[in-house]
This record gives structure tokens, sequence and C-alpha cells, in this order.
């Protein structure tokens, strides 16, 4: 290997970035893009949500338990509306004007208090608040059972009694304040990274094939390993630049919380875009034009987003897919930058992931050299 | 750099006339290099799955000149000089490229190549492109200087220098490919079908540039389908179906078919060939 053939060839490919601009756009614009969706559509919690409260409790005024526990839903997420019947609130929901009708039976008040004394003869029925929710929408409807729930148990603590058992998670080992932001933001960042890489040097790589650069290169004295190394640190420097762009958006405009050390997120990153490098020159050699290159999109995104742990984790995954998850390369990155920048882990506790991203890189580039091998 | 020489050094394998390889002990005199063959096919075959592209085919280019390989389209004249590039393998038979059997990674850096194909990298200037190929072929940056200097103002592109390729029209492309393809003063050239898409003018100013560059002492091999072009070189090999069909001076082939024009001599070869 000479290094100043294999950074002719660095330089060469970053000059030619710095020329196109929509080469430049698709590196830097669209996952910018993507984050920004992404962050607005999820961290967009359940918000002002129209239900229909139906209280037929017969103790009025504020002392009543039904009218306190109204009192205690959160007027952020619930948008109360009163019905007479429970009938006129399904209506409402079959409308689509309302998703969830709340029912408080005729002697709520009374028969809490009665159970609260220690009476064991009050009907189920009549302590049991009834929560009928449009729940074709589970996002909707978990939110709102989850803000009955809460004013529930708010108003039972406010009136001095202990519930018989209780679960305290208001402290967190990592992450306590984090959103789901926080969560998927180093997913999207690694594999946006993935996809544009893969995608770049697939389209340069067909480019080589068809301009009869690569032509030239094979009948000249640079090797092939020189070739891929060259690429791979271009891409190595594209990829953690890349990534210091998405990672300053999702601070700047999604509030994300670094726990960790950011250069050993890039590290990772980098080496990721090495992989998707390998990847991408392996894939050329099958595709003749760029239109063909462009099919393999769909197979270069998908699994990544879907099963590599950018959205729910790989404990989300169903067994039998699991394998393929650990498959991908991406699912090793994704983790290892999560815990980085989210747990604050360092390289002794995300080793195992690195030397993966390691064992794929190297298998990778010797494969993406073998498939360049001049002398068919 | 070597001079234009062959740069046979003692004790490697040279080629003789006669196309067989043999081992010289001594430096080669001057009266030998005379018969030198810069390029030595013996008996090559290659097969692209069961289709023979290359049939059996025996051919030597002498140190010094312009040897045209003049076949229609398919006749296997780029996979000849792919296999002498070192781009493909021979099924059998073997070739020597400056007396090193190909493929060899020794000679690349004595070989230019010119492929069909424009070879550049259309999103970087003319002078990227050159300083590129140059750091590839080890050149220093002085060098590179001095030879794009040099380079440029042969194929008339000193204006174009710091313009992207794509920016530049059908022919100042080929003419910067030729350029990229001179850069390392190699002392034999594979030019497959430089002229093709090219303006009679330029065309005529490519050719010009060759018979200086072989006055210079560069050899070239040429491959074309243009069979008025080849009055140009010294010697031509008609091919058809991977095979030489004749081979000699534009005016030997012109005399011994009687004809007026390469076109007609070939046609003349090609019709002998099939009523055999």
């Amino acid at each position: 290997m000479k290094p100043a053939r294999l950074f002719a060839v660095t330089t060469r490919v970053l000059q030619d970035l710095r020329n196109d601009r929509r080469q430049l756009a698709l590196i830097f614009v669209a996952p910018l893009l993507v984050i920004t969706i992404f962050g607005v559509t999820f961290t967009g919690d359940v918000k002002d949500v129209r239900v229909v409260v139906v209280n037929g409790d017969m103790a009025a005024g504020s002392n009543s338990l039904s009218n306190k526990v109204i009192s205690n839903f959160d007027a952020g997420v619930l948008n109360v509306v009163y019905a007479n019947t429970e009938g006129d609130g399904v209506a409402q929901i079959q409308n689509g004007s309302a998703s969830a009708v709340i029912v408080f039976p005729s002697h709520f008040t009374q028969s809490v208090a009665a159970r609260a004394a220690g009476q064991t003869s009050v009907a189920q029925e009549n302590v049991t608040i009834k929560l009928l929710a449009d729940k074709s929408s589970p996002n909707v409807s978990n939110a709102i059972i989850a803000a009955v729930n809460s004013a529930v148990a708010q108003t039972i603590a406010s009136q001095g009694r202990q519930p018989p058992a209780a679960v305290d998670s208001s402290n967190a080992v990592y992450g306590a304040n984090a959103q789901f932001i926080d969560f998927f933001a180093p997913g999207i960042i690694s594999v946006a990274v993935w996809q544009l890489t893969t995608l770049l040097t697939l389209i340069s790589f067909v480019g080589e094939r068809t301009s009869g650069t690569l032509l030239r290169l094979l009948s000249s004295p640079l090797k092939e390993g020189e070739l891929v190394a060259g690429y791979a640190v271009a891409f190595g420097i594209i990829g953690t630049v890349q990534s210091a762009v998405l990672l300053a958006a999702a601070v700047i405009l999604f509030n994300v919380t670094i726990v960790g050390d950011v250069l050993l997120a890039f590290v990772v990153i980098a080496l990721l875009a090495v992989v998707s490098e390998g990847l991408g020159i392996l894939l050329s050699s099958v595709a003749r034009r760029e239109a063909q290159a462009v099919q393999f999109l769909p197979f270069i995104i998908l699994p990544a987003f879907l099963l590599s742990g950018v959205f729910w984790p790989i404990q989300a995954i169903p067994t039998w897919l699991r394998p393929v998850s650990y498959l991908l390369p991406t699912t090793y990155a994704v983790e290892a930058v999560r815990s980085v920048i989210l747990r604050g882990w360092g390289l002794d506790k995300i080793y195992p992931d690195v030397v993966a991203l390691v064992i794929f890189a190297s298998v990778f580039l010797a494969l993406a050299t073998i498939s360049l091998r001049r002398r068919a | 750099m070597k001079g234009t020489n062959v740069g046979i050094e003692a004790g490697t394998v040279i080629v003789l006339r006669d196309g067989l390889p043999a081992l010289s002990t001594s430096a080669p005199s001057p009266t030998r290099k005379s018969v030198l063959n810069d390029v030595c096919i013996r008996n090559l075959t290659k097969f692209f799955g069961s289709f023979k592209a290359i049939n059996n085919l025996s051919l030597n280019v002498k140190h010094g000149e312009i040897y045209g390989l003049l076949g229609p389209n398919g006749a296997g004249k780029t996979t000849v000089i792919k296999i002498l590039g070192g781009l493909l393998r021979a099924s059998l038979g073997e070739a020597y490229v400056l007396g090193s059997k190909v493929p060899n990674l020794n000679v690349v850096s004595r070989v230019g190549y010119m492929p069909q194909e424009l070879a550049l990298y259309r999103g970087v200037t003319v002078h990227q492109n050159i300083a590129f190929y140059g750091k590839i072929f080890g050149l220093s940056k002085r060098q590179i200087e001095a030879r794009e200097k040099e380079l440029l103002k042969l194929v008339e592109l000193e204006a174009a220098r710091d313009l992207l390729v794509d920016q530049l029209s059908g022919g100042m492309q080929h003419r910067a490919s030729l350029a990229c393809a001179l850069l390392h003063q190699p002392n034999l050239l594979f030019l497959d079908e430089p002229t093709v898409g090219v303006d009679p003018d330029l065309r005529a100013s490519f050719w010009s540039y060759f018979e200086k560059l072989r006055d210079a002492g560069v050899t070239m091999l040429i491959t074309t389908h243009y069979m008025d072009e080849a009055r140009h070189c010294d010697r031509i090999g008609f091919m058809r179906e991977g095979r030489i069909i004749a081979e000699g001076s534009p005016r030997e082939l012109l005399e011994l078919t009687h004809t007026e024009s390469l076109e007609d001599a070939f046609s003349t070869y090609a019709k002998s060939e099939g009523s055999q």
C-alpha cells in the first residue's frame, strides 16, 4: 500500500463531491430533513384530545370524587366536553368529534368512600370508571387511558389514602429526562450515514465501471486495495462530518441530550461508513447501470430502518426475526452510538459493538477488493 | 523517468521478432533493439463463457511502430487490448508486453492505456484529473506540473485546464483523455478506438500527434474501425471474428489485393476467409 496513491483517491473523491452541489445536498440536506420530520412528528406527544365525560355521580359539586378526578385530568392532553348519556358520548365518537367516553357510575363518590372504609359489599361496577375509547388509534387511546389513570391515582393520593402497593419510577439509571427523540436520534444519524454512504459508493463505482476510469486505474500501478482504502478514508471523513451536522441539528432543534463522548460516537459512525462503502462497492459489481443500482435502495434502507433498533429496540423485534437484526451492521452502530450519547458509555463498554463493526468492515473491504480484481 | 527505449535490462526475458521469448544475459545492443518486439502475442484464445472472442491469435508489434488493429465491431480488438493491459486473462496462449508476460504489475508504469470509454472523472476539472492520474502513476508534483503544461499544449486544452470535464465538448474530452494516457511518458501506448466520435479535423490532429510520438520512439497499438485512418499506421492487422486474417503495411495490403482502399482490401480478405 502506497499512501500517496491511496490519498490521491481520497482527494479525488472529495473534490468530486465539492464540485457537485446536488450530491452535497443529498449528503447534508436530506438527512437534516429526515431528522427534522421524524423529530417533529414523533416528539409531538398526544395533545388536545376531545373526550366526552358522562358524569352520573349523584354526589354533586366540587367535593364529589368524580369532579376531583376530572379536575385532575391533564388539560394539555384531554379536552373535556360533557354529555348526559353514554349513548350520546358514543355517538360523538362515531361521528368523529371525540376519541373517548368516560363514564362515572351513579354512586361513585359514595361507593369509593364505603369501600375505603372497609365495606366489602360494594359492587365493583359502582367504583369503576368506564372508559370507552376509539382504540383504532392506539397512540391516542393509550394517551387517554394514561391520563385518566394518572388522574385517578393523583386524586386518591390527594385524599390521603395510600394505595396497597406502589411503584416509584421517578429515578433513572440512564436517560432521566429522555424523550423519544433522544432514543431514536442516534439511530437516525447512524442509518442516514449508512444509507447515503452505500448509495454514494454504489453510484460512484457504477460510474467507475461504466466510464472506463476503473479500466484506466486497473491498468495503472494503483492496487485494488489502495482504491478501496482511498474511498474508505474519503467516506469515513464524509460520514463523520455528516453525523456531526446531524447531531448538532438534533441538539439545537430538539434539545437532544448528549451525555457521553461525542468523538467516540463519531468514530463508531466513521467505522459504519467504511462498512457501507465496502457494501456499496460490492453491490456495484452486480449493477451495470445507475438505474439498476438505485433498485437496491429499498434493500439498503428498509431493513436498517426497521430491524436495527432505530425506533424500537431489538427486544421488541420478534425472536425469529432477531437473527436478521444481528446480521445488520447498523444494529451494532445504532446500539453503540446510542449508548455513548444517551448513557455516556465509553469504549470499555461498547467494545463488543465496535469489534462487530470492525469485523464487518474487514470482511466487506476484503470482498470489495476481490470484486475489483483485474484479470477475469 | 526512463528514456523512451524499451528499457530491457540484462537478465530479463526479451522477445525476438519471431515472437518466441528468449532469455538474454547481455545488454541489448542497438542493432538488436531494432528487432525487438514491444508486444508479442502467441496463440492467444479468449473465451467468454462458450463464446470465443479471440481465436488462436498471434501478432507482434515492433519497437517504435504504429500497429493498427482493424476490424468491424465485435472482432475482438478491445479484448486483445484488455489482455495486453492486464485487465483480462487469456484463456489459452500467452502475451508479452515489453518483455514481460502479462498480466504483470511491473510493466504497467511503462504502458499507457486509453480505453474506448472516456475514462475521466466528469465531476472534477481537467487539471484535477491530470493531477490524480499523475499521482497514481507515482509522478512528483513538479513532474505533474511540467507534464501537464506540455500535454495541454499538445492537445490544445490550455484554456480548459480549470473547467470541469462535464463542461467540455466531446472532442475536448477526448483530447483530455489522451493527455491522461500520455502523462507518465509511457514507452508503449494502447489506444482503443481513440478517434471514435471525434470530428475529422481533430482526428487528423490526433494522428499527427501519434506520428510525432512514434518519431520520439513510442510504440503504439491502436484499434480502429475507421478503415481510412489506418493508412497512418506502419503496419495493420485485419481482424475478424477473433483472428488476424491479414497483416502488412497499408501499401502491401493494397498491392496484394489490387485494391484502392483499405476498406476494399479488408472485404477482399474477409470474402476469401468466408469462402474457405
